[in-house]
């Protein structure tokens, strides 16, 4: 059971809008999230991860399935486990007019965590002085960090983040990679919702991929990448036909792309090469087409954004 | 829950609208003693001497005119129809006494419950804001979600509020309330007439001070209760006009008979230990003429305690109800 930090099943949720139309943002989704590393929750805008990460949390009621967290019922049990779960969910929120400090001080005591530990997650988030600053005159990174602080207030083993990068740049973004990343080596489970996928290819260990609030594809980055495109090379070479039948014979799929011969099928990029090489054909440029999460992403969420 | 409580309470004493909300009653207070300093204050020398004059004028008529003016009566009410008053209550000329002119004193065990009565109210109101915006904002924020990561217990989320809202207000209104009791009684003291002043008088003055800061703990927790339900602060402020404007304002003024069922009289019965309130009464004469009278009416104490604890019964479960059943976004 240890080896899920958290699993779903059948997992459902209906919203009714203002006009009483039904809106199904989660529909029958099964997830499981491995103990330990980083595990991206990947789906199109409105496809449902906010609402699976809520109900989860118990801040939204399911209407049907199952969900545990570390083996636990939720949200049943779920006071039993969330001390060991720290989230964000969408944007930080915070009481606007309390300094960062008296914010986590609060929920310090709420949790019965010592105040020290306060001082000690603004440092770890380079917090420090502005601490001190009402959570309104906060930027937008350092609300961020400010929730990720609040998180740190349990030393929670699985932390759930939901699109934590939103909003941040360059420098921002790379900064919560690094403790997504630094987290994850240090055995704890992070969930990491996104839609910006170089992001997750870049951090996650293993994804789900999930449209219309229903699991699309799981597994490692590479399973999930291997698991619905071939790899395929690019050759710059002076004579085609030659090279293509060449090729062909050894069993690979030769199509022409320009001044390029896209070559699919070869076990290993080498096997290009030293085929061609024995033919006295010398190949001039030889690029890897690299599949990446999101041609995959791309793929499987076809039509199924909003 | 005690844990919780007393983090609530922490963000409780630590917002800005709490501090200006108490400030603004300690500064209502001070306006109150003022008033009633002016009360109390004796005529000084010259409005001395003007009552007296006019004390003199008045028992001169008197002297010159009372009997004619009672025969003239006397002669008159005779030829009246019945029903009539008896002929002492309509002719009755009483000699004027020097005490009617000029300002009466102050009597302390006369002023007091009315002023301890109109404290209540302002605290009512003040905890019933400050308990609303309390939660309220939690919900307008959105900081609501983040604290159920921390406690998802919900029912104790809500408990907690709720009792740090009315307990946090236990010492406010004591003070307050105390503040007006000795206050006034210094006040009066010098130039007014403190002297039948007993231990009954003392005990039932506390005895009115402590049912109004059950109340004021009380319209706190509600206070809670209808942030929570419309999660904003200016929606309950809004609710609260609304209900006292047309509710207690043009209904009651409408359906005399509802006012036992309104609030506001099952408030004032309960900190008052029991409180009148006025019907019209209406009824055609024997000689066919149409006559309404202005009946007092009076609500008991009991019945004031059984309202207020239901209705406080059945606010809090319905806010305990709807937000455990809440989506929380
Ligand atoms: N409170 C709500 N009331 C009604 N509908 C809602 C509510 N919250 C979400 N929805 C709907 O549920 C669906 C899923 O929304 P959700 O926020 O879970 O998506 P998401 O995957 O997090 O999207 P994004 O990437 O844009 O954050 C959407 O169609 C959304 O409109
Ligand atoms: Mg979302």
């Amino acid at each position: 059971m240890s080896d899920v930090a958290i699993s779903t099943r059948g997992l459902r949720k209906t919203y009714r809008t203002r006009r009483g139309r039904k809106v199904v943002a989660v529909h029958g989704l099964d997830l499981d999230v491995p103990t330990g590393g980083v595990h991206g929750f990947l789906g199109p805008n409105g496809s449902g991860k906010t609402t699976s990460i809520r109900m989860l949390l118990g801040l939204v009621r399911s209407d049907a399935g199952t969900m545990t967290v570390f083996g636990k019922t939720v949200p049943a049990q779920l006071p039993e486990v969330v001390g060991r779960v720290g989230a964000i969910v969408e944007s930080p929120k915070f009481f606007p007019a309390f300094t960062g400090r008296k914010n986590l001080e609060l929920l310090a005591e709420a949790i019965g965590a010592p105040r020290t530990r306060v001082s000690e997650v603004l440092e770890q988030t380079s917090l420090g002085e502005r601490g001190n600053d009402r959570f309104r005159s906060y930027s937008l990174g350092m609300k961020q960090r400010l929730a990720i602080a609040a998180t740190l207030l349990k030393q929670p083993d699985l932390l759930i983040f939901d699109e934590p990068t939103n909003g941040l740049d360059p420098a921002g973004i790379r900064e919560i990679r690094e403790t997504m990343r630094g987290l994850g080596d240090q055995g704890k489970t992070v969930l990491v919702s996104s839609h910006i996928l170089a992001e997750v290819e870049q951090v996650a260990d293993t994804v789900s991929i999930i449209g219309h609030g229903r699991l699309l594809a799981a597994g490692t980055v590479a399973e999930v990448i291997g698991g619905s495109t071939t790899p395929t090379v690019k050759v710059a070479i002076g004579n085609h036909e030659t090279a293509a039948r060449i090729l062909t014979a050894a069993g690979m799929t030769v199509r022409t792309d320009g001044k390029y011969l896209l070559v699919e099928g070869a076990p290993d990029p080498a096997d290009v090469t030293r085929r061609l090489a024995h033919q006295e054909l010398y190949v001039s440029e030889l690029v890897p087409v690299r599949a990446d999460l999101e041609s995959v992403f791309l793929e499987l969420t076809e039509g199924e954004g909003l | 829950m005690i844990r919780l409580t007393k983090v609530e309470l922490r963000r409780l004493t630590a917002r800005r609208l709490t501090l200006i909300g108490v400030a603004g009653l300690f500064l209502i207070t001070a306006l109150l003693l003022v008033a009633t300093w002016f009360d109390a204050r004796p005529l000084s020398a010259a409005e001395q001497q003007q009552a007296e004059r006019q004390f003199q004028l008045a028992h001169k008529d008197w002297v010159d005119n009372a009997a004619e003016n009672r025969a003239q009566c006397e002669a008159d009410w005779k030829t009246q129809p019945d029903p009539k008053p008896t002929v002492d209550d309509m002719c009755s000329y009483p000699e004027p006494k020097l005490e009617d002119f000029g300002k009466p004193p102050t009597v302390f065990a006369q002023v007091m419950p009315g002023l301890l009565q109109g404290s209540s109210y302002i605290l009512a109101f003040a905890a019933f804001l400050i308990g609303a915006g309390f939660v309220g904002a939690e919900f307008s924020s959105g900081a609501i979600g983040n604290w159920l990561t921390f406690e998802p217990r919900r029912l104790r989320v809500y408990g907690s509020k709720l009792l740090a809202a009315a307990t946090g207000f236990v010492p406010i209104a004591a003070v307050v309330l105390a503040i007006v009791l000795l206050g006034t009684f210094l006040i009066v003291d010098h130039p007014g007439d403190t002297a039948g002043t007993t231990r009954k008088t003392w005990g039932d003055l506390s005895a009115i001070g402590g049912r109004a800061v059950l109340t004021t703990a009380l319209a706190a927790a509600l206070g809670s209760v209808v942030g929570l339900l419309l999660r904003h602060t200016a929606a309950a402020i809004g609710l609260v006009m609304a209900y006292l404007v047309l509710a207690e304002g043009v209904f009651a003024a409408f359906l005399e008979k509802a006012q036992p069922w309104l609030v506001k009289v099952n408030f004032d019965a309960f900190v008052r230990h029991d409180a009148q309130y006025y019907v019209t009464q209406c009824k055609t004469g024997s000689d066919g003429s149409y006559v309404c009278d202005y009946v007092p009416k009076t609500l008991s104490f009991e019945h004031g305690a059984w309202y207020l604890a239901i209705l406080a019964v059945l606010a809090i479960v319905l806010g305990g109800w709807v937000f455990h059943r809440r989506d929380v976004n």
